[in-house]
């Protein structure tokens, strides 16, 4: 079996403007992002759950996702759960700081100890990082163990931002209505670079790396085999 | 008493421009339009808080957009608000070609005069919005 998109842990913060803990859940977002895990995480702006399109809704259901939130209404959270899928962590800044929350600074700008908490947060949101992807670290080095990494090539890039290109989807006809399918593009992209042509068995694999991040229902399952089949050997002829 | 009117940023977390919409806003409500306006957070509508919608419907909003994406003024419109005047960062961009922000969680100092343009380009529309003269 080819190895599906890179698993990464999506990070989502609040960003509440008018409160100082909303600034500090985007700030301490920035700095794993940025520098304490900027290869295992990826972002998005909450807002596009209802401005984007259904590849920045599949967010959550793509990536193991991490909602940081500044106040009890915990926006990011609850939008998450709402519009693309149920964050495997809920953090909440306030759950963190005491209740009196003046010692933070402004929203614009955040104290000295505003700056301290973001670091705590920060560092919370690493460590379920590491457990979410089951990454160990090795203390000398500072680096993570190579036998715990995700299998995922490691490249130098930017703390990355899902805005603009959400996870691409596929609209196919599967007995007479129409269904999205997450990733599926990627899932065909893979397979013909494998030289994996339509075939029975490649079938029966494509299923298993459809069915990774997209709900099948068992009883339609022959009508989605049958209907993914025609896309892929439609995208191989495309691509020949 | 007039409405504040309702300044919605983008709150972008992936790029210079959502933080220079976001900046900018702080500029509006906290240092040229202080009392005339306010900032409304876009997590809240998105969650579809009652009470912000009902603050929503109650007065006109500027939405300035960090990216063509322009989820700040989509989601107002979808919370049932009205978009008075709907910027985008980019725009104020071209109108500046000498200013080239970066940084996102700190802006740099070419992303802070970018905010401020910003914030004058919305202290003028508020300024119209309100029937008030701008002696600039």
């Amino acid at each position: 079996m080819p190895e599906l998109p890179k698993k990464k842990v999506g990070l989502i913060a609040c960003s509440g403007e008018e409160i100082p803990e909303g600034t500090i859940t985007r700030l301490a977002v920035r700095q794993v992002l940025e520098s304490l895990r900027p290869e295992q995480t990826v972002t998005i702006c909450l807002p596009l759950f209802l401005a984007g399109g259904e590849g920045d809704r599949a967010f959550a259901r793509f990536h193991p996702t991490i909602t940081v939130d500044g106040c009890a209404k915990r926006c990011a959270a609850r939008s998450t759960e709402m519009y693309s899928g149920k964050p495997a962590v809920s953090m909440v800044v306030g759950d963190s700081v005491p209740a009196n929350s003046a010692g933070l600074g402004s929203a614009r700008r955040l104290s000295a100890t505003g700056m301290q908490v973001v670091r705590e947060i920060a560092d919370q949101i690493a460590r379920h990082v590491d457990r979410l992807l089951d990454l160990k670290w090795d203390r000398r080095s500072g680096q993570p163990l190579a036998s715990s990494l995700p299998q995922e090539e490691s490249r130098t890039r930017q703390a990355a931002c899902s805005c603009g290109f959400g996870i691409p989807v596929q609209t196919l006809q599967v007995a007479g209505r129409e269904v999205t399918l997450i990733a599926l593009p990627l899932i065909f992209a893979q397979f013909r670079e494998a030289g994996k042509l339509p075939s029975d068995s490649t079938k029966t694999e494509l299923m298993q790396a459809v069915k990774i991040c997209n709900p099948v229902p068992s009883e339609e399952e022959a009508a989605y085999a049958q209907a993914i089949m025609q896309e892929y050997a439609a995208f191989c002829r495309g691509s020949n | 008493m007039k409405e504040k009117v309702l300044i919605v940023p983008c709150s972008g977390i992936g790029k210079s421009l959502g933080s220079v919409a976001r900046e900018g806003a702080y500029v509006v409500t906290e240092e040229l339009c202080p009392g005339r306006t306010q900032l409304m957070p876009l997590a809240l509508l998105v969650l579809g808080d009652k009470e912000t919608q009902i603050e929503l419907s109650s007065a006109g909003a500027i939405a300035i957009d960090g990216c063509v994406r322009a989820c700040a003024a989509k989601v107002v419109e979808g919370a049932g608000g009205r978009v008075a005047h709907g910027l985008q960062v980019l725009d104020v961009c071209r109108r500046h070609p000498d200013l080239k922000p970066s940084g996102i969680s700190e802006l740099d100092e070419s992303g802070h005069k970018l905010a401020h343009a910003l914030a004058e380009e919305v202290k003028e529309l508020v300024d119209n919005m309100r029937g008030e003269v701008s002696h600039a």
